[in-house]
């Protein structure tokens, strides 16, 4: 009954908002069903989600349960659903997120519980539906819808500044994507001048890529910059993250840690998406720039988090410190640099989402993030102090935990792009180490005052919403080929659209370097007829095989 | 001279048919202001409205039973264009008159007049809509003009609504002057022979270079004159003072029915009239459509009143329909106004429902009078939702089809950088509308009342509350079933397209036809 196909990966997605429509029915006094009952809603969405993992076809690089409905057939909109795996992994990421979302409400949110589980719902699915369609025009609409609830669930559950942190982030995320409709619009006028016919459809949008790549240098760039700031506003990127570290303070615990996990990712899953290959030409020619944005992003985020005095301030910096050094690795439009992009993307979807969850505790318990509110809480909560220690160096990048794996590889990345860069990006990461841990200290260690002695540590419930992102945390560290599996076959294909060829010269390069090490050999012992053969035999696949099983890789970076 | 006559005769009775929802609708209203109010007391104005509803739906009915032709010396057109949007002033006519009953119940004004000038404004619009002579397009304005004109005045001992209609007038029958001079000056232009649109088109063309000035100046002015009309940038000063000083059903009138009837005028005289001398007007026209939306949307954001709000909303409003006048796709322009018309009808209209409905209480002139609206009346504040995001084009509400087909539409004639204005600045009034959306739903009522406290019956009048859930309701589902909507206009055909004309009839131009002047083949 549970495969993976179409029908089971639509029923994921809308059960959020029909549950939604069930629960509408239901009296607003009634708190406990309103928990209880979207908490079920996204277990169950969850558990339906969990086949599409087993489900997956690793070798191909299709998008796969792919099914298209007739929309608007006089615009050439379709209802088209399908996921490849890069979809894939932030569609689980996000029914993942959905239950911790829900369970980590229950205490902190003290009105209007019938409408904010109910927004919850529906943002839920709408998230969703963004890692799902295929098409462009209902792409844009998921991508639209998606912000009311985000808007709602910040504007009345929020802080203080609720009302100018809601409009900010609506106004700002607006006007990013009506830029992107534009460059929408320029390109599907494009594909009908070329084509003839009118269509929406993301693959199209793809082959297009070639046509626009003929179209004049001006034209390309506007394209790429409406797509690029559209995307970039949602990331966040410096400059236009500003509306960030305000959207994160001021929303709800699970405000934030839908918006850090999921939110953000939607800006660079469409720069995975959209930019890189319908764009590549201009995507390359504006490298200097995008790289620059990113860097910036990475040291300032860092520098800002890191005089903060509110911890959920000091994250949200953060945030846009890693998400730099994610754009940094996509951008370096290698297999290690964009592969470690996504998994930074996983990463920090899980890492951020614990810190966020982890100062929600204590803000529920005490009403306040100030650093300098507290002190030895490592004392008085050790189950929490063990778990935020577990989720900051994560957050750093501890071997064994999942934000080493992301960071080597998108190092590895941009080292093979542009080295300097990447000097500069390592930075970045060591003054994330210092904030964090510097963080760390001033929370958890030192003198206790009377009332941080009174605070209980975690209860069950709060235990359990944390140790799935803890076991993800671990498994991920320890053991990431799983993941690096899903996402090769895609990777290798759109490595393949934005650099044509690469993986030719790569396996080129792979096989120039067995040969020159079998000369030297030759040269040391010319004795040994018949030994090149089968070492010949056994290099060509190895160097096909190279950038498919990157735990192999300083093998392989050895050599070329 | 007999025969004459009679041939004068005979012509009127062949195209009487053309224009019978007019007729009707004036012999009608002629006659409920005598001898038909005589039949009711004092106290009975009020069955006036019921009537007057349901003179509307046989207009309705009428408009649709029309046929296609021209006739009164080719002044007078009908084709899908003139149905369309014949169709939409009598909606939103009938729409006003729905929001009119509760408010003029309370302040005791019910008379037959006001509901026969409605009506008497409505045949002008109905004419505008098919006028294809700069003659009958400049009576048509005028008639349907100068019944609102009284109408903004109606609550007399008010003296912001005596300042309104004065301010309207003396503006209104400005620019009326310039239109008509406009007018002149392209008679004269074009050889004193002709002022219908499609003779004028080829008349234009064919001018002298030496009175290329004469034909820039007639049409900047017919410009003019009728940027007024629909209040765009810089044209638009009377709008918001005229806004907050008429009775607000008048308001929602306003903003809707005779901007429809002038847009459809605005399609067809520079879509078919000045259609040769494109390069006359098509600039200036830009500038006037980025400046209204960029104005309309920005001065939006300072205002504290409902009503200025939803005047200055509505100039930006226009802003986004002279994109499809500007469209050098006449038919496809025609068919995205109509489109983005229908809709922001019916979402202005439930807008001014519910703050009539809050203006029963003494509420509703103010912003801060939607405070909390969410928990004292759920239902109409959830409508009242609907239809700000629907115009502010958030999809999936069908406002955002509206913006999107207009949108796509001028990215294709290749108004890039107006496009960008256009989305830019909605996104812009996303703040306001949004606004209004804050008091409701983040801030606490004042007084923090009862839900189910007093609820006196006036306030529970059967056309308002439920209407307005039913609107909302109607956006939703109009937005999730797009495709009909869209399906509707762009098989367009069934509403706009006019019998199968020549497309042979300008060669490069198809679509053009549709809203040419000229006589049927």
């Amino acid at each position: 009954m549970f495969t993976a196909n179409t029908t089971l990966m639509l029923v994921a997605t809308f059960l959020p908002v029909l549950g939604a429509l069930v629960l509408l029915l239901v009296p607003k006094d009634q708190r406990r069903i309103f928990e209880i009952g979207s908490l079920l809603v996204m277990i169950a969405s969850l558990l339906l989600s969990l086949p599409f993992w087993f489900g997956y076809d690793r070798a191909s690089d299709a998008v796969q349960w792919f099914q298209a409905w007739t929309w608007i057939p006089a615009l050439g909109v379709k209802f088209s659903v399908g996921m490849d795996g890069i979809s894939l992994l932030l569609w689980l990421l996000t029914t993942f997120i959905g239950p911790i979302a829900i369970a980590c409400s229950f205490k902190s949110i003290e009105e209007r519980h019938k409408e904010y589980y109910i927004w919850m719902l529906v943002l839920q699915t709408a998230m969703l539906g963004v890692f799902i369609t295929q098409d462009m025009f209902l792409f844009y609409l998921f991508w639209e819808v998606m912000l009311v609830p985000m808007y709602f669930l910040i504007g009345i559950w929020g802080g203080p500044q609720k009302l100018y942190a809601a409009i900010k982030l609506f106004l700002y995320t607006l006007a990013g994507s009506v830029l992107m409709l534009v460059a929408i619009l320029a390109i599907y006028f494009l594909q009908h001048k070329a084509t003839g016919s009118y269509n929406f459809s993301l693959e199209s949008f793809q082959q297009m890529a070639p046509i626009i790549a003929q179209q004049s240098k001006t034209y390309q760039h506007l394209m790429a910059l409406a797509f690029f700031i559209g995307f970039a506003i949602k990331v966040p990127m410096f400059p236009f993250h500003t509306w960030l570290p305000d959207a994160h303070v001021q929303a709800p615990t699970a405000g934030s840690v839908i918006l850090a996990a999921i939110l953000l990712k939607m800006g660079t899953y469409g720069f995975v998406r959209f930019l890189l290959p319908i764009l590549p030409g201009a995507t390359k020619d504006l490298m200097p720039w995008f790289i620059g944005l990113s860097l910036i992003g990475i040291i300032y985020g860092a520098l800002v988090a890191m005089i903060q005095k509110d911890m959920k301030k000091l994250v949200a910096y953060s945030s846009v410190s890693h998400l730099g050094l994610c754009m940094l690795g996509l951008f370096a439009l290698n297999p290690y640099g964009i592969k470690g992009g996504l998994f930074q993307m996983i990463n920090h979807g899980i890492s951020t989402s614990g810190l966020f969850l982890a100062v929600g505790i204590v803000y529920e318990r005490r009403h306040t993030r100030m650093i300098a509110d507290f002190g030895g809480l490592s004392k008085s909560m050790p189950i929490y102090a063990t778990i935020f220690m577990i989720m900051t160096m994560s957050s750093i990048g501890l071997p064994l935990l999942n934000g080493f794996i992301g960071e080597g590889m998108i190092l590895m990345g941009a080292f093979q792009s542009f080295p300097i860069y990447a000097v500069v990006a390592t930075l970045g990461i060591i003054l994330g180490a210092a904030y964090m841990l510097w963080m760390f200290q001033r929370v958890m260690f030192g003198p206790i005052t009377a009332v941080n002695e009174k605070m209980e540590d975690l209860n069950l419930r709060e235990i359990l919403y944390f140790a799935p992102l803890v076991a993800a945390a671990f498994w991920i560290g320890l053991y990431p080929k799983p993941l690096m599996d899903v996402m090769d076959a895609p990777v290798r294909k759109l490595v393949e659209q934005v650099n044509p060829g690469f993986h030719a010269a790569e396996a080129l390069a792979a096989k120039q370097a067995a040969a020159a090490r079998l000369g030297m050999r030759g040269m040391a012992a010319p004795a040994a007829h018949h030994e090149p053969a089968p070492a010949g035999h056994g290099a060509a696949p190895a160097g096909h095989q190279a950038p498919a099983a990157p735990h192999a890789a300083p093998a392989h970076g050895g050599g070329h | 001279m007999n025969g004459f006559a009679q041939g004068l005769l005979s012509a009127l009775l062949r195209d009487t048919h053309l224009i019978a929802p007019q007729l009707f609708l004036m012999v009608v209203a002629t006659l409920m202001l005598w001898p038909g109010d005589l039949f009711f007391n004092r106290n009975e104005k009020h069955k006036w409205a019921p009537i007057t509803l349901v003179i509307l739906a046989i207009t309705a009915f009428l408009v649709s039973r029309t046929a296609d032709g021209e006739g009164f010396s080719r002044m007078f057109r009908n084709d899908g264009l003139t149905r369309g949007f014949q169709m939409l002033c009598v909606a939103a006519s009938a729409g006003t008159v729905l929001l009119s009953t509760r408010l003029l119940d309370s302040l005791k004004q019910q008379t037959v007049e006001y509901y026969a000038l409605i009506l008497f404004s409505l045949a002008g619009m109905l004419f505008l809509c098919g006028a294809s002579d700069l003659i009958s397009v400049y009576f048509s304005i005028e008639l349907m003009a100068i019944c609102i004109y009284i109408l903004v005045a109606y609550l007399r001992d008010r003296a912001t609504s005596v300042e309104a209609g004065m301010k309207y007038f003396l503006l209104g029958a400005f620019s009326s002057g310039i239109l008509v001079y406009g007018i002149s000056l392209l008679y004269g232009a074009a050889g004193g022979t002709t002022t219908n649109l499609a003779d004028l088109n080829q008349a234009l063309a064919l001018t002298p270079a030496n009175s290329n000035l004469l034909v820039y100046a007639g049409v900047l002015m017919v410009l003019v004159g009728m940027a007024f009309k629909v209040a765009a940038v810089p044209f638009h000063m009377w709008s918001p003072d005229a806004y907050e000083g008429a009775p607000t059903p008048i308001t929602a009138f306003m903003a809707t029915a005779p901007k429809a009837a002038a847009l459809a005028a605005f399609l067809r005289v520079f879509g078919a009239g000045f259609h040769g001398v494109s390069s006359d007007w098509v600039l200036p026209l830009t500038y006037i459509a980025g400046a209204s939306m960029i104005l309309g949307n920005v001065a939006a954001v300072r205002q504290e009143s409902m009503k200025r709000l939803l005047a200055y909303s509505s100039i930006a409003h226009v802003g986004y329909m002279l994109l499809g006048v500007l469209s050098g796709d006449p038919m496809a322009g025609a068919q995205a106004v109509w489109l983005y018309m229908l809709i922001y009808i019916v979402m202005n209209t439930g807008a001014f429902a519910v703050v009539i409905y809050l203006q029963g209480k003494g509420e509703g002139e103010r912003i801060e009078d939607f405070k909390g609206l969410g928990r004292k009346h759920p239902v109409l504040a959830f409508a009242m939702m609907i239809f700000l995001l629907s115009l502010a084009g958030i999809p999936p509400l069908v406002g955002f089809f509206g913006k999107f087909y207009l949108f796509k539409l001028a990215i294709e004639q290749g108004y890039v950088t107006l496009t960008v204005i256009a989305l830019l600045t909605s996104a812009v009034s996303a703040y306001y509308y949004l606004g209004v959306v804050n008091q409701m739903y983040f801030k606490a009522p004042e007084g923090e009342a009862a839900p189910h406290g007093r609820r006196p019956g006036l306030h529970r009048h059967p056309c308002l509350h439920p209407g307005a859930g039913r609107h909302g309701l109607r956006a939703l589902a109009a937005g999730l079933g797009g495709e009909n909507l869209l399906g509707l206009v762009l098989s367009g055909g069934s509403v706009l397209r006019t019998h199968p004309q020549t497309p042979a009839q300008k060669p490069g131009r198809p679509g053009f036809a549709l809203l040419r002047a000229g006589s049927p083949p």
